[in-house]
């Protein structure tokens, strides 16, 4: 018996790379660049287009009615300090007129004056004066408390600052939410041309007067006197109070 | 996107009243009663009303959600079965969530029959887009041949032809609440019965059981099939062999139709009637109560989905006659199936009985087929010696056969008898392995009748799905590994090896990439109890259950990431769609864009339909490992 067992290997031999010639050794890296087979996708068939056309159309339909709406991100009048407020584009985001004709997104599902009639016994009871904007809740009380009376309960934990802001609006244009004239209508989409005009016109930069703070504003800026303007809309007009 | 952000959080959070929902969503009142509103039309949320403390939950609706994704296949499947104003209705009634028969009949795109004056309501209303790519992708079939009529749409023939195919249903209170509500509500309502307060303990217990579930399966049933059945056929199902032609295509088969009676109004009008009901008498023209209001039925149509599903694998290794057959057989079969399975959950495998679809009858199908159909021509010449091998399955068939070979010269009176025969025999081809797609029984008296023993079918399915991946994954040797598994259970490696016939270094490397993937797992069953690995038994097996399920759910993710990776490729081309998007561009694209841009926008819809056909296969996974 020599010294390395059968005499044909030195030591170390197992961790030597051409011990096999042709594979490649246990010990050996991961090649870089493995021969990798790239799966491919069948083609579409004709039936397969179909039906892609076929829903495609059907979320173009969703897209357009009344009921898909956006959190309405990019405005400028979306609340001070908020992720939606710092993602606001002062270059893009401004309206211009050329942006009449931009498609534009509805900030709140829109559910009646659209023509359709709803079956009120399938919707919750705190949901019928949405749904049926001449249905008083207090008119059919029959020893039922309506739902929408215990929103109003506060329960500790929700968001402070949210509540005192919507009541401190609530007070300063002296009207209830449902009466359709705050801030968040203004987002809405709004149907004949000349509304949308003017909701790009009345812009939201006068709802910044609300809460002012920070020391530059680069909207603000150019915004001072902005009275000279100020007749030309008619809807905002309920904010110049301040 | 408010409803999405709804979605998601009543997701997280499972149920919760209208203050929580606010408080989590960060939404403010008026948004968020206007999306909750929404998303009830469209039947997103459920709602439950408690009658103790008096607040309103909501909770989130998934399968709704799912079946989203679905709707293309639907509509395919409506137009393909219904015809091209079939899948319009349907269409608008997806669009609507549910609708009122009455305000259905008034929607200005379903008040004619032709598509493009429809497009052109719509073009000037809301959706302009529809139209554009109606004009881009199918000019040939629906602009081309509609253009020339224009007279009232067959709508409450068409609306009665889906109520009877069951592909919608009426809308029941229940429908809003989520399934569990409306069991434990059953459950309340049927302890408060006095004569179930007079049984005690467990048979109470029993009682309780099985009268909530009669009672929510009364409460939710909106089955609206009933009645509309025509000695078993549903409604508008006659125009398909109308013209006892093999014209599978309704586009097509409206054209001609059209085409012959172009000229009086009135007449048109007649033939409209005659053409939906040859022996009824216009009932099909007398509407449906108008207050009913009418949803999707997603079970029935998964049905169907799942029937077209057979007949592809039918397609794949018998002849196209066999299949069409088969295709007529499940039809039948369909008409009588409410819903895939009865079972909330796919039973484990093995533990799963059989269920038969109801038999049906050789003369029915006959009846069924298009009486054109060359039945003879896929079929060898029936010769004594294959006569002989079927002879097992059917030994009533020998006087048949006898028929048959006698009637060769076309005696009138035995092609009946032949044409049975022959049906008999493409059915008994399908009854062949490996698919088992089709059964006979055999009555004591009487022909033969046809059944299809879905369970089976369904499991077998699943597991085509899986050898696929694996295949595709790890190769033959892996799938030749599962098989053996599935065979025989658990094995060690040896015994493995042994009837795998492969060599050990291929096996262990395909266990070992299979187990990582978690499709194969390893037991351990110790000799001794300190367990020592030399004198420990180690089992390979393959749970087919657990596999699916992983898979499930990495196809769900797969679809999301589709998803996702669409909104990313749309936010690349931004401000090009955005171009296309404005409301002077679309639907005059010609008009507008230059030729570059039209490319590029044909570029982006192609790749576009690429994602969402990828989605639709995985779709197509899912409804395997879920639904079936």
């Amino acid at each position: 018996m020599s010294r390395f067992g059968k005499g044909k290997r030195g030591p170390g031999a197992e961790f030597t790379w051409d011990a096999d010639p042709g594979g490649e050794p246990d010990t050996a890296p991961t090649p870089l660049y493995p021969a990798y087979v790239v799966p491919y996708a069948r083609k579409i068939t004709s039936k397969e287009q179909a039906e892609v056309d076929k829903s495609r159309r059907l979320r173009e339909l969703f897209h357009e009615g009344p009921y898909y709406s956006v959190v309405d991100a990019s405005a400028s009048s979306a609340k001070k300090g908020s992720a939606a407020r710092a993602n606001f584009d002062p270059f893009t985001g401004m309206p211009s007129y050329s942006g009449r004709y931009q498609k534009k997104h509805r900030t709140i599902p829109r559910i009646s004056g659209i023509g359709r009639d709803y079956e009120t016994r399938f919707f919750p009871r705190e949901l019928w004066q949405i749904i049926q904007p001449n249905f008083r809740p207090d008119a059919s009380l029959d020893g039922y408390q309506a739902q929408s009376n215990a929103v109003s309960n506060k329960r500790g934990f929700e968001d402070e600052e949210d509540e005192e802001e919507a009541a401190a609006k609530r007070r300063a244009t002296g009207g209830n939410e449902d009466d359709g004239d705050d801030d968040q209508n203004e987002g809405e989409l709004l149907d004949g041309d000349e509304d949308a005009i003017e909701s790009i016109a009345d812009d939201d930069f006068q709802d910044d007067e609300d809460d002012m703070g920070g020391d530059y504003d680069a909207e603000k800026y150019f915004d001072d006197g902005g009275d000279d303007y100020g007749d030309d809309d008619g809807g905002g007009g309920d904010e110049e109070a301040y | 996107m408010i409803s999405q952000r709804i979605f998601s959080i009543l997701q997280r959070y499972e149920r919760l009243t209208l203050p929580r929902l606010k408080f989590h969503s960060r939404l403010n009142d008026r948004q968020l009663r206007h999306a909750l509103a929404a998303m009830i039309q469209h039947h997103l949320i459920y709602h439950f009303t408690s009658l103790e403390d008096g607040n309103t939950y909501y909770e989130a609706n998934p399968q709704a959600a799912y079946y989203l994704v679905r709707s293309g296949k639907i509509l395919q499947l409506v137009e393909s079965r219904l015809g091209e104003y079939a899948s319009r209705l349907m269409e608008a009634i997806l669009y609507l969530g549910h609708a009122s028969v009455s305000e259905l009949e008034v929607r200005p795109e379903l008040r004619s029959r032709n598509p493009v004056a429809a497009n052109r309501i719509k073009h000037e209303e809301e959706d302009p887009q529809a139209n554009g790519l109606d004009v881009e992708e199918e000019p040939a079939t629906t602009n081309g041949d509609h253009a020339v009529d224009d007279k009232p749409a067959p709508f409450h023939a068409t609306l009665k032809a889906l109520a009877s195919h069951g592909y919608i249903l009426r809308v029941r209170d229940a429908h809003f609440q989520s399934p569990s509500d409306n069991l434990l509500e059953a459950q309340r309502a049927v302890a408060a019965r006095s004569d179930i307060k007079a049984l005690k303990g467990k048979k109470q217990e029993e009682a309780i059981k099985e009268r909530a579930q009669e009672l929510v399966q009364e409460r939710t049933s909106g089955d609206l099939t009933q009645g509309l059945m025509y000695n078993g056929l549903p409604r508008g199902i006659k125009r398909k062999f109308g013209n006892g032609s093999v014209d599978r295509q309704p586009q097509n088969h409206h054209n001609g139709v059209n085409g012959d009676h172009a000229e009086d109004e009135e007449q048109q009008k007649e033939e409209e009637e005659n053409e939906w009901s040859e022996d009824e008498d216009g009932f099909d023209n007398i509407p449906m109560e108008s207050g009913m209001a009418v949803r999707v039925n997603y079970e029935k149509l998964d049905v169907a989905l799942r029937n077209a599903r057979f007949v592809d694998l039918a397609q794949q290794d018998a002849p196209a006659v066999t299949a069409e057959l088969y295709a007529c057989l499940l039809r039948r079969v369909e008409y009588v199936t409410p819903r895939c399975r009865d079972a909330e959950e796919i039973p484990r495998e093995k533990e799963e009985g059989e269920q038969f679809s109801t038999p049906i009858s050789v003369q029915t199908l006959l009846e069924d087929i298009d009486p054109s159909m060359d039945l003879t021509g896929a079929l060898g010449p029936a010769d004594p010696s294959q006569a002989m091998n079927r002879r097992g399955k059917r030994p009533l068939e020998n006087g048949v056969n006898g028929d048959y070979d006698d009637a060769d010269d076309a005696d009138e009176a035995s092609s009946g008898a032949m044409r049975a025969y022959l049906v008999n025999q493409h059915l008994g081809l399908l009854s062949q392995p490996p698919f088992d797609l089709a059964s006979s029984v055999t009555l004591s008296v009487g022909p033969s009748k046809w059944r299809v023993g879905f369970r089976g079918l369904a499991r077998k399915l699943r597991h085509l799905e899986l050898e696929r991946m694996i295949e595709s994954r790890f190769g033959d040797v892996a799938l030749r590994v599962v098989r053996v598994l599935q065979a025989k259970g658990k094995l060690d490696e040896k015994r493995l090896q042994e009837i795998s016939l492969l060599p050990f270094k291929d096996l262990r490397q395909t266990l070992a990439s299979m187990q990582r993937g978690g499709f194969v797992d390893l037991q351990e069953v110790p000799k001794d109890a300190q367990r020592q690995p030399s004198k420990t038994i180690f089992l390979w097996y393959y749970d087919a259950d657990r596999v699916c399920s992983s898979i499930l759910e990495d196809t769900y993710k797969a679809m999301s990431r589709t998803l996702q990776r669409i909104k990313h490729e749309r936010t690349l081309e931004k401000d090009f769609l955005e171009k296309t998007e404005r409301s002077d561009v679309k639907g005059h694209e010609e008009e507008y864009l230059t030729e570059g841009e039209l490319e590029r926008l044909q570029r982006w819809r192609n790749k576009e339909a690429l994602f969402l056909a990828a989605i639709a296969r995985l779709d197509d996974m899912v409804a395997v490992f879920r639904d079936y």
